[in-house]
């Protein structure tokens, strides 16, 4: 279990984080979702040790973050962010081979490479790992980057492993967020924890199993996707009105948003004249 | 395996580069009678005929000359691929940060002021001297541009290149002023120090630089592994389980070390530090692992053989090093550049 106890955060005098509380479940798909400046993503910054927050604290399996020895946490722990500004033509292989270097000091072992071998597989990569990164398209670039971020945690014993995403699929066209998202969902089914923020109502509704809701560093929600997802909570969360439709056979309701100029309709109309 | 290859060719040119230097110049050597006079060293007689002008000539003047050449030709093909790899930039180089600068600067106050200031600094500090200043010089600009690019705890790399300009535009106005005060006899040898020489090696510089090269060239590739994950961003790199703060320090301080002591015997030797790890990336790639070992053997000997032309080209002048390495270095490096931009987008 991934437990957020009571964090606070402030920048430059601006409280970016009061008081959170969330306890994550284990083998769950859990998003974080809000507005611009809600405080997720600095939330899954401190969840990933990146930021330091001054109050509250964060423990994974019942040690706290700070106990953890930073190897042996990379064993357990890994994070996929949305973009990486890779300057140098790594080949892929090169990249996902990263991911095992808390494995190994200074050659890597033949475990290592069957690991690279199965995640590569796993996420559909093997026929670009001997491609120039610089040289794959944006969805393909990502999906190395999840193979890396694999290939980190292979190896620990399945309710250890937490991966976080901070908006993975930001960058991506349609076709390759749900190719990644797809990917993401199937390891809960083996045990892996995923943290992800998210932007999307409809992927979030989709892919995840809970969500928490942000609103200027306040928890709003947290709860199963069904509970957090209503009107009332999108409404607080996001200041635009929502409708859930449910289509006959479907797994889950599918949310459309209400023009944002209807609500102030009365006011464009005069200040436009 | 390709790279093994590449790694005995690079060997294999550096080996012919250094027998190549050693025999050329006004008195001939074969490199029969080098292998021999080596052998003899060692009280094995070889066979071949040597006179003792050649062996005086050959452990004198050549030999040290030339493992000067390979210390420091190493020395900045290293620190300047470890230096991209640290700023996740193909085109940063020590010399970008003002490290060379402000290096030069120290030595150009310790030939021009140092006897008034220190008095008779050379006998105190003997052949390390020079080396200290420079050490120093070189660390201070390091220490400068480093705390100025401390972000909440993290360093901002765009914020350090950019103190490295400021620090190089100082240095350099520093390195004015003082040349204005010098004698024309100073005048004459900083000029001939700044356009980077190994006209000055003997066996006690070679020994003096060696601790601080060695240092560089040993201890940076066993940074590799750090490096590569580095260029994923530095947050990244901490995900890895990788102290990156650390990993910073140390990368700087050998930086300083070697690209320092280099300063203090040969001056400002540009581009080889710019140019080598770039070809080498694209060869054998990006992978520092490869790349920082590939890049101290190719440097080391394209400065033999730079050295080589600077001592042979115009007999008896010799034009400084510097100048050829940057004639050579300066039109290729943007050949590279153009051919860069039409391939990809990278820089």
């Amino acid at each position: 279990m991934l437990e957020v106890d009571h964090i606070s955060y402030q920048a430059q005098g601006r409280t970016l984080l009061n008081d959170v509380s969330v306890q994550v479940r284990s083998g769950a798909f859990t998003a974080f979702m809000g507005a611009n400046g809600a405080g997720k993503s600095t939330l899954l910054k401190i969840i990933s040790g990146e930021v330091k927050a001054p109050a509250g604290t964060i423990s994974w399996n019942g040690k706290k973050l700070g106990e953890w020895d930073l190897k042996e946490l990379a064993k357990v722990r890994a994070i996929l962010r949305q973009q990486y500004n890779m300057q140098m033509p790594f080949s892929s292989e090169d990249i996902i081979a990263m991911g095992r270097y808390p494995h190994f000091r200074h050659k890597m072992t033949s475990r290592c490479k069957t690991v690279i071998k199965e995640v590569a597989e796993y996420v559909g990569v093997e026929q670009f790992l001997k491609r120039n990164y610089l040289t794959l398209s944006g969805g393909e670039q990502q999906r190395v980057q999840l193979a890396r971020v694999l290939a980190q945690v292979w190896d620990a014993t399945a309710t250890e492993r937490l991966i976080l995403l901070d908006e993975p699929v930001s960058a991506l066209d349609i076709q390759y967020q749900h190719q990644v998202l797809a990917l993401v969902k199937e390891l809960t089914a083996s045990g892996f924890t995923i943290v992800a923020v998210l932007h999307d109502l409809n992927l979030a509704m989709q892919y995840s199993d809970d969500i928490l809701m942000l609103k200027k560093g306040n928890k709003v929600t947290f709860g199963t996707k069904e509970e957090a997802l209503s009107e009332a909570h999108i409404y607080e969360t996001f200041g635009v009105e929502a409708a859930l439709h449910q289509a006959k056979g479907y797994p889950h309701s599918f949310i459309t948003i209400c023009p944002v100029w209807k609500r102030y309709h009365g006011m464009t109309a005069s200040g436009l004249q | 395996m390709k790279e093994k290859g590449f790694f005995v060719l690079l060997i294999v040119l550096l080996v012919v580069a250094c027998t190549w230097a050693v025999g050329t110049g006004a008195l001939h050597m074969s490199p029969g009678q080098i292998a021999g006079m080596l052998c003899a060293r060692l009280g094995i007689d070889a066979g071949a005929a040597f006179n003792e002008q050649q062996e005086n000539v050959f452990w004198i003047i050549r030999l040290p000359r030339v493992l000067m050449a390979v210390l420091i030709g190493a020395t900045l093909s290293v620190s300047g691929a470890a230096m991209q790899g640290l700023f996740r930039n193909p085109l940063a180089d020590p010399g970008l940060i003002g490290i060379s600068s402000s290096a030069s600067t120290t030595t150009v106050l310790m030939i021009v002021l140092g006897g008034k200031l220190f008095g008779n600094y050379e006998s105190v500090f003997g052949q390390y001297g020079l080396n200290v200043a420079t050490f120093a010089g070189a660390l201070l600009a390091i220490i400068i541009v480093y705390r100025i690019s401390q972000q909440q705890g993290k360093t901002n790399v765009g914020i350090m290149l950019l103190a490295g300009v400021a620090v190089n535009a100082l240095a350099g106005a520093l390195t004015s002023f003082i040349t204005l005060l010098a004698s024309d006899q100073q005048l004459r040898s900083v000029t001939f120090w700044m356009m980077g020489s190994l006209g000055g090696a003997n066996w006690s510089n070679v020994a003096g630089i060696l601790p601080f090269c060695l240092g560089c060239i040993i201890g940076l590739p066993l940074l590799a592994k750090s490096l590569n994950a580095f260029s994923l961003g530095e947050s990244d790199a901490a995900n890895l389980g990788i102290r990156t703060e650390r990993l910073k320090t140390v990368v700087m301080a050998l930086c300083a070390m070697g690209v320092g002591a280099s300063v203090a015997v040969a001056g400002i030797i540009g581009f080889v530090g710019l140019v080598i790890p770039h070809i080498i990336r694209m060869i054998i790639g990006p992978e520092h692992r490869s790349l920082l070992v590939a890049s101290a053997l190719s440097g080391a000997s394209l400065l033999v053989m730079a050295d080589l032309v600077s001592r042979t080209i115009a007999q008896p002048v010799e034009i400084p090093i510097g100048i050829i390495t940057a004639m050579v270095g300066g039109p290729f490096f943007l050949y590279l550049l153009i051919r860069e931009k039409k391939r990809t987008t990278i820089i």
